[in-house]
């Protein structure tokens, strides 16, 4: 059943990211032969079970991590955060205790040494972007969980990275921030048409999401299957082609069964 | 009302900062009231000269601020010795124990390679180098190194342990965007490690009033707050004995004051509980 509707005029983009890596953690093997190509303008989200090597696949992608063996290239490269531009969401609440959120959004900005016109600009759209115009002078302390997740996303978003990494974003939030965050991540990935790797342990939301699905097997995480998924955007959450890739894919986790 | 088992339905709570804060310096008062009201009551009942009126202590605070002590030596000069003292002892220790943590919680490799002579220097109690201090050092360095050795662990090893605190998560928000390490100490680990080194100041000071105390009643010196209270212990003058320690715990008291002010301005971004 793999890749059963594809679609070649999708695929024949630029691509961006190339994957071959082993990660181990003195002799605990994480993540095995894990080899996937990334195309410009993808969302590619990966699902496996919790505790997979997810989060380690997220900042072996971030070029936080080193593979044990392989490689991770972007545009041919070494993957580095000194030379990409690249950005990530943290799965846990990152945001920085002691600036204000504005200090904290723009903070990619004045590392990668955007002048002051461009940091204001850049800084006061992203802001407007997830809805926090107002809070620029709030400390992490004031504000809610929600809206600390909302600082992480307009922070990654304001580099304008040409790879966003999306580790579990929405993990910590209720269900219904979940709902109104998806919709709003698809907004902004429509209009900005960026290449996403969006992580989650949520099958639902990867087929809400996803253009490409990876699924990861228990540790060490190989990969079991994959998907693309064509459904038409916004997709309806209880449409019967949702519901039968929601369906199968649940399946392939082997949360069922 | 997220703390116990009951919830308002409805009505506002009425909060005033104002009213709160004249509220609790007036219930200090009237404890202290109390306390002293309580001495009063027990000396007059123990009717000793060991056991001093607060009356009796407050007459011998005012004779020694105008008149001095027995050596013409006045009140104010013994605090402003003692406070010298304690500000050069305790500033070497900062000055030195602040950058070394530091150091020493970016790279372990040069903690884990001295910890040999760190770690037992550290136990040393600095009361045992007293005897030692007597013979190789005279007048203000004397009582600037007691000091310092009193405040400088706490220190120390608050900032080492803080740098390693840090958490990882802080740093790797500005390295995904590729920041450099400079970058990195500048605006992460010390801002991050700063609450703390203010902890550990506060807690070293206290330290260093203990440690004076102690080098001041060695002797050898005329003017300082220990020293006056060794002066009247052996003429076994209760009232002045007593005004020497309440002086001390006073001005203790006036410097973590200052020091709890000085962080709830500097960190606001922090919840910050200090006792």
């Amino acid at each position: 059943m793999e890749r059963d509707s594809f679609n070649l005029g999708e695929d024949m983009k630029k691509e961006l990211v190339d994957v071959a890596a082993s990660k181990s953690f003195n002799s605990m093997s994480i993540l095995e032969d894990i080899k996937f190509k990334l195309h410009e303008n993808e969302f590619l989200v990966i699902v496996g079970p919790s505790g997979c090597g997810k989060t380690t696949m997220a900042n072996l992608l971030a070029g936080l991590l080193k593979p044990t063996s392989g490689h991770i290239t972007m545009n041919g490269e070494e993957v580095d955060p000194k030379v990409h531009n690249i950005s990530i969401v943290f799965q846990e609440p990152s945001c920085i205790p002691w600036r204000t959120l504005w200090d904290d959004i723009t903070m990619g900005l004045q590392i990668k040494g955007a002048d002051k016109k461009t940091i204001e600009k850049r800084g006061k759209e992203v802001i407007k972007l997830v809805g926090l115009d107002g809070f620029e002078k709030y400390f992490p302390k004031q504000i809610s969980g929600g809206m600390k997740q909302r600082v992480a996303i307009a922070r990654a978003y304001a580099t304008d990275p040409d790879f966003l990494i999306m580790d579990e974003p929405f993990g910590h939030l209720d269900a219904q921030t979940r709902y109104l965050m998806q919709i709003e991540i698809m907004r902004i990935w429509e209009k900005e048409k960026k290449t996403v790797v969006f992580i989650t342990n949520n099958i639902e939301e990867a087929v809400y999401l996803a253009t490409r699905i990876i699924v990861f097997s228990k540790l060490p995480a190989r990969i079991k299957g994959e998907y693309e998924i064509n459904l038409p955007r916004p997709r309806d959450l209880t449409s019967l082609e949702f519901l039968k890739a929601r369906a199968e894919i649940t399946e392939q986790c082997e949360v069922v069964g | 009302m997220e703390i116990s088992g009951f919830h308002r339905i409805r009505g506002k709570m009425e909060k005033n900062t104002g009213m709160e804060k004249t509220k609790t310096v007036g219930y200090n008062v009237l404890s202290l009231f109390g306390f002293l009201f309580v001495w009063t009551f027990v000396s007059w009942l123990m009717q000793s000269p060991f056991f001093p009126s607060p009356w009796l202590v407050f007459k011998a605070f005012i004779d020694l601020l105008i008149e001095g002590d027995i050596e013409d030596v006045k009140l104010g000069m013994h605090v402003v010795q003692s406070l010298l003292r304690i500000f050069g002892g305790f500033g070497a220790a900062c000055l030195l124990g602040i950058p070394l943590g530091l150091l020493m919680g970016l790279y372990p490799r040069v903690y884990d390679s001295t910890k040999a002579i760190i770690e037992p220097v550290r136990f040393i109690p600095p009361v045992a180098w007293i005897p030692l201090v007597i013979v190789l050092l005279i007048g203000f360095s004397r009582f600037v190194f007691v000091i310092w050795l009193g405040a400088f662990f706490p220190i120390f090893i608050g900032t080492l342990l803080s740098v390693r605190g840090v958490n990882p998560l802080h740093v790797d928000v500005p390295k995904s965007f590729g920041a450099s390490r400079m970058y990195i100490v500048r605006k992460i680990i010390i801002p991050s490690v700063l609450p703390d080194i203010f902890t550990s100041m506060r807690v070293g000071l206290g330290i260093a009033w203990e440690c004076i105390m102690a080098a001041e009643m060695i002797g050898g010196e005329r003017v300082g707050i220990g020293i006056m209270i060794l002066k009247y212990a052996q003429l076994i003058r209760m009232e002045v004995i007593i005004v020497g320690i309440v002086i001390i715990g006073l001005i203790g008291f006036c410097l973590n004051e200052i020091f709890i002010l000085v962080e709830k301005r500097v960190f606001r971004w922090k919840e910050i509980v200090s006792i």
